[in-house]
């Protein structure tokens, strides 16, 4: 299946290098109005650099179009693609609003391509594990749940992170992968409340959901926080716990003896290596979807309501009450 | 004084035995007497040790004691405090101190009245790293304080009072919001929370008081917390549960675990794993700085204040719970 990417950032590096050992995909172009990121692409996992969306799209005539771009880019380029007659895969968050992303949901509908929004969670065998013994009951009745998603802020690297109407800050970019996960495990959010410290370097979450069937979670999230990234979750239940910590997974360490002349020795980070990353599982996936034209594990439907708890949470921070939906 | 004479009332909560433990391993204390109605509770200890037994605390009361230990059911906190410090007795009551803001202020006035000091049994005051995480925050190592992201999760208690509303006063929410809470408001001594809002529920066992919830706090000086107190720790996990801190600076971060001195024990007897913690014991170091501050004649370092601050708190998450609404104090 032939593949374009749309965005050459950090994204678009994780998904072109995916693609381009991927042996159902043909990375076929790659398309940044920064000519240069798609150039560095190109040359990296050869293929062709585009600086121009429209001539990637006809000369390169992809089946798939992965849109790895600024959220407030996605809906745009995602119904270009549609009118293209192309299938779209397009990462979280879908939008920065819900009624945008149905809106961009009943656009592909309507044009007969398909839409799959890169919840990758649902993708990361250590999470996909964790559903499965939730839903056999290993763990009984889940009582409360804590999740953790931390490090340095992307800010840094990509401006936009900074500005908070445009990425929609910590909750909305990367708690939103938790938030996912667990309404995916636990059902649908009756009540949300946040808390939430903001400063130019620092953007730190606390929400607190309560779902329908009286889970409580306590998600944290946060942007600038002074450690390497870290992610873990605690499910309690009545009969038992299930946690995961980053931090205790890493099962291979490479430390270099440090000399004095070498100066400012590399901190030695923990990899946690697989043979296929969870964003290539992901791109596998829609793949396969497609071409045996079998249901996605994650509907736009699901990517607006995620969108829907996101805002709640946001609000919440902002008057300080409890929103119940 | 050298040495100081100290009568325990009632082993309702177990903590008692390991305060008795760590008091008699104190030169400077001389464990006169144990009052408890139920005898076959401390009838053991009380033989081991060759300690006078009273099934009449007001009987321990009228002897020459100096300071008492309560040990009771959460409601008979302040019946007992009341009494001790109208006989003139210094008081270290188990926490949470009293079941209203009425009869805290009562325990409170009682040991003004008398002339005796009042502490609230907080030990985790006393735990190497949260004194180091104290100094390092005022060192100012993380700036200002800005969030804090609390855990006191625990194994549900197997005395039946704990589960009894009319003795306990609460379920895990009471239990186990006031240790952390206490904590924060140390950190932050100038700070006073504003507003408590809170999720109370039974969500584990079969039974009609709260074992799980969230309690959310924001303090007058802008920061903001939030504390899980559930009894979440089934017979399956490996310790009895957990003290753990999370503190958001604006120069940094803090992170304690106060039990994370722990040996990992694998054991086909019991077929599960165990922690063994093997740091310092935080009740030893609790009992003799009471039994320092009182020697000396010098303040005690927690109050019936703090014990009171705090528990505000849990009753506050109650209060917030059953509206659906934060709460202000």
């Amino acid at each position: 299946m032939k593949v374009a990417i749309v965005g050459c950032g950090t994204m678009g590096r994780i998904h072109a290098a995916n693609l381009a050992k991927m042996p159902e995909a043909e990375l076929v172009g790659a398309f940044d109005v920064q000519v240069a990121a798609a150039e560095h692409i190109a040359a990296t996992y050869d293929t062709t650099a585009y600086d121009d969306f429209d001539t990637m799209m006809k000369e390169t005539d992809p089946d798939i179009v992965c849109v790895l771009l600024q959220t407030p880019l996605h809906r745009d380029y995602v119904q270009q693609i549609a009118d293209y007659g192309k299938h779209v895969f397009c990462e979280k968050p879908i939008a920065l609003q819900a009624e945008e992303g149905r809106a961009m949901a009943m656009y592909c509908k309507a044009k007969g391509v398909r839409l799959c929004i890169g919840h990758v969670l649902r993708f990361f065998p250590n999470y996909q594990d964790m559903k499965r013994r939730v839903e056999g009951g290993e763990i009984g009745r889940v009582g409360v749940v804590h999740t953790k998603r931390v490090g340095p802020h992307p800010g840094a690297a990509s401006a936009w992170y900074h500005d908070f109407e445009h990425s929609g800050g910590v909750i909305m970019d990367l708690m939103i992968h938790d938030i996912d996960f667990l309404r995916w495990t636990l059902g649908d959010v009756e009540s949300v409340y946040t808390i939430n410290y903001r400063n130019s370097e620092l953007d730190y979450a606390l929400v607190t959901l309560q779902f329908r069937n009286k889970t409580i979670a306590n998600l944290e999230a946060g942007w600038g926080v002074p450690e390497a990234f870290r992610y873990g979750i605690e499910l309690a239940g009545s009969k038992g716990l299930l946690r995961f910590d980053s931090n205790s997974a890493g099962s291979l360490h490479i430390k270099r003896q440090q000399t004095q002349t070498a100066g400012t020795a590399e901190v030695a980070v923990p990899q946690s290596p697989t043979y296929a990353d969870p964003y290539y599982r992901e791109l596998e996936h829609f793949i396969a979807a497609i071409t045996h034209d079998t249901p996605l594990l994650i509907t736009a439907e699901e990517a607006c309501t995620n969108i829907e708890i996101v805002r709640a949470a946001i609000q919440s921070a902002a008057t300080g009450l409890p929103i119940y939906l | 004084m050298t040495k100081l004479n100290i009568g325990m009332i009632s082993f309702a909560h177990s903590h008692a035995f390991s305060y008795l433990e760590q008091l008699l391993q104190l030169p400077n204390v001389h464990v006169a007497g144990i009052a408890d109605a139920e005898q076959t509770r401390v009838a053991d200890v009380v033989k081991r040790h060759g300690i006078p037994y009273y099934d009449d605390y007001l009987a321990l009361l009228a002897t020459d004691i100096d300071a008492v230990i309560i040990c009771s059911e959460n409601a008979y906190h302040a019946q007992l405090a009341i009494a001790a410090a109208e006989h003139g007795k210094h008081i270290l009551c188990e926490k949470p101190l009293g079941l209203s803001m009425e009869e805290m202020d009562q325990m409170i006035d009682s040991a003004h009245t008398h002339g005796v000091q009042l502490m609230t049994a907080f030990p985790c005051r006393f735990v190497p790293a949260v004194v180091e995480a104290k100094a390092a925050i005022e060192r100012g190592d993380i700036g200002d304080i800005v969030a804090i992201k609390g855990t006191n999760r625990g194994t549900k208690p197997d005395i039946p009072w704990f589960t009894d509303k009319k003795l306990a006063g609460g379920g895990a929410v009471f239990d186990h919001t006031v240790h952390v809470t206490d904590l924060m408001n140390w950190f932050m001594p100038e700070a006073r929370v504003t507003e408590v809002y809170a999720l109370a529920e039974t969500l584990f066992y079969e039974m009609d008081i709260d074992d799980a919830g969230m309690v959310h706090m924001k303090y007058d000086n802008g920061a903001v917390a939030v504390l899980d107190p559930s009894w979440s720790r089934t017979a399956s996990f490996p310790t009895w549960g957990d003290v753990t801190m999370e503190i958001t600076g604006t120069k940094g971060s803090l992170w304690i675990d106060c039990f994370e001195q722990k040996n990992e024990l694998f054991s086909d007897t019991t077929m599960k794993a165990n922690w063994y913690y093997w740091g310092d014991d935080m009740d030893h170091y609790m009992l003799k700085a009471f039994v320092a501050a009182l020697l000396s004649g010098e303040p005690v370092p927690v109050t019936g204040l703090d014990g009171k601050r705090s528990t505000e708190v849990a009753l506050a998450a109650y209060a917030s719970a059953a509206n659906q609404q934060p709460m202000k104090l």
